[in-house]
């Protein structure tokens, strides 16, 4: 640095170089929208009650199945082509606290549009804190203290009356591979909720767990599913009789995080989008030549996960046979780096 | 604090001091979708941190791969995963 200001603190962390650009309080949002995922669910045949005594009707729609988590739709306002960076400040911090986490974000307008998915439905919502470069910046201020800076193309890098970005923590969090581990089911009753433990990770003890706001987009995000068939065939009640059922369910999950206590910070998922499909074929009758030609096991469980191939919620095609909309597996577990701050800074 | 700086606002509040830690931008890198991309020229710091945004959506789709990367000196190199799958990332790289 051959001019300018460098400003470092005790541990030699800079903490001003009036060369760079800082993050700035852009302002605290309120989401205008909650939603979630509608559930995939359909089937062939819903009622086959009776036939052959045996022929199971259960668990057609999505018993059993985890709660979804719920997403808050922000609008912020920033210029420039990069997003602001949004602390979540949760709503609420514990070991029991559901976890939050931002799944998108996308341009619109003059606007950016940060998605917060949380793990649980609440009556609280969370809140967003954002900061942004000075030039991305478009509010003004009258105050006439403080400190300002500009770099050697005398564009302005720091400026203390709008609230700097200050850090209280950070690091490194993975998130857990899969979000269910263990049996996926059993019989017609599925069993994918998330019970994978949470990865945990520390940062500098704080005073108050309730106020601490945490950076760290959702990256992972995991598919499971459940596959199960039966089928059976005979004579029942002076009637021969056939009967072949498959069913599909499955759960998208994305990773979110929470602030399990004043210096430790929790990775795991929530249940994202949830899915069901089945087919289902009975038939009974009192002459051999009319049943179905199905009683040779996986004709219709093949037919049913033929095309399991689509790679896209929006555009599945169930008539198609698009049952499971995402991979069988999970994605971006590596390094997420986070920081964590202080609403009352903002406050 | 016996020593160091504290900067306060109009109201007396203080905004920033030395006792703080923040993270400074070295720089804001964008790989496009599908892309792998190597950006040079990162200002070196003594503790550098790298977040990574997933921006918009592959065929309006929530499952994607982002990009992995890795930052060497002044060289931060991002990889497409997958060819068609990996979805346009914003790299933020923090120095103090």
């Amino acid at each position: 640095m051959a001019h300018g200001l460098l400003v470092k603190n005790d541990d030699g962390d800079v903490l001003i170089d009036s060369d760079f650009t800082h993050y700035h309080f852009l302002g605290k949002y309120t989401h205008s929208s909650v939603t979630q995922v509608p559930d995939m669910t359909g089937g062939y045949h819903a009622s086959t009650g009776g036939i052959g005594g045996n022929s199971p009707d259960q668990n057609k729609g999505m018993e059993n199945m985890p709660s979804k988590g719920e997403i808050y739709i922000y609008s912020v306002p920033v210029n420039g082509a990069n997003p602001p960076i949004c602390f979540i400040k949760p709503t609420s911090t514990g070991s029991s606290a559901p976890y939050a986490g931002i799944v998108l974000t996308k341009q619109s307008g003059s606007n950016w549009e940060i998605r917060v998915f949380q793990s649980t439905v609440t009556s609280a919502s969370p809140v967003l804190y954002c900061f942004a470069p000075l030039n991305q910046i478009s509010t003004s201020t009258s105050s006439t203290h403080g400190l300002k800076t500009f770099n050697s193309s005398g564009v302005a890098t720091f400026d203390s009356r709008f609230k700097p970005l200050r850090a209280v923590g950070g690091g490194e969090i993975t998130s857990p591979g899969l979000a269910h581990t263990g049996s996926s089911g059993s019989s017609w009753n599925v069993s994918l909720s998330v019970n994978a433990s949470p990865v945990s990770t520390s940062f500098s003890t704080q005073s108050s767990a309730s106020d601490l706001i945490y950076y760290c987009p959702s990256l992972a995000h995991a598919c499971q599913k459940y596959e199960y068939e039966q089928a059976d065939s005979g004579w029942y009640s002076w009637k021969r009789f056939s009967w072949h059922r498959s069913d599909i369910w499955w759960c998208f999950y994305r990773s979110c995080f929470r602030i399990a206590s004043t210096s430790s910070f929790e990775a795991n998922y929530g249940v994202f989008a949830r899915g069901h499909f089945y087919r289902h074929e009975a038939e009974e009758s009192t002459a051999f030549g009319s049943l179905l030609g199905f009683l040779f096991g996986g004709a219709i469980f093949g037919a049913l996960i033929l095309a399991i191939s689509a790679s896209t919620w929006n555009n599945a095609n169930v008539e198609g046979g698009d049952y499971l909309p995402y991979a069988n597996s999970y994605r971006n577990t590596s390094g997420n780096s986070f920081i964590i701050s202080k609403a009352s800074y903002y406050d | 604090m016996s020593h160091g700086m504290k900067i306060f606002d109009s109201s007396g509040t203080e905004t920033f001091s030395t006792t703080d830690s923040t993270w400074t931008i070295l720089g804001v890198y964008t790989s496009n979708a599908n892309t792998s991309t190597t950006h040079t020229g990162v200002p070196v710091m003594p503790t550098r941190i790298v977040t990574r945004t997933m921006v918009d959506q592959i065929t309006g789709d929530d499952e994607a791969y982002v990009h992995t990367y890795s930052l060497s000196g002044s060289t931060l190199t991002t990889t497409a995963p997958d060819a068609s799958n990996t979805i346009k990332t914003i790299f933020t790289v923090f120095g103090k």
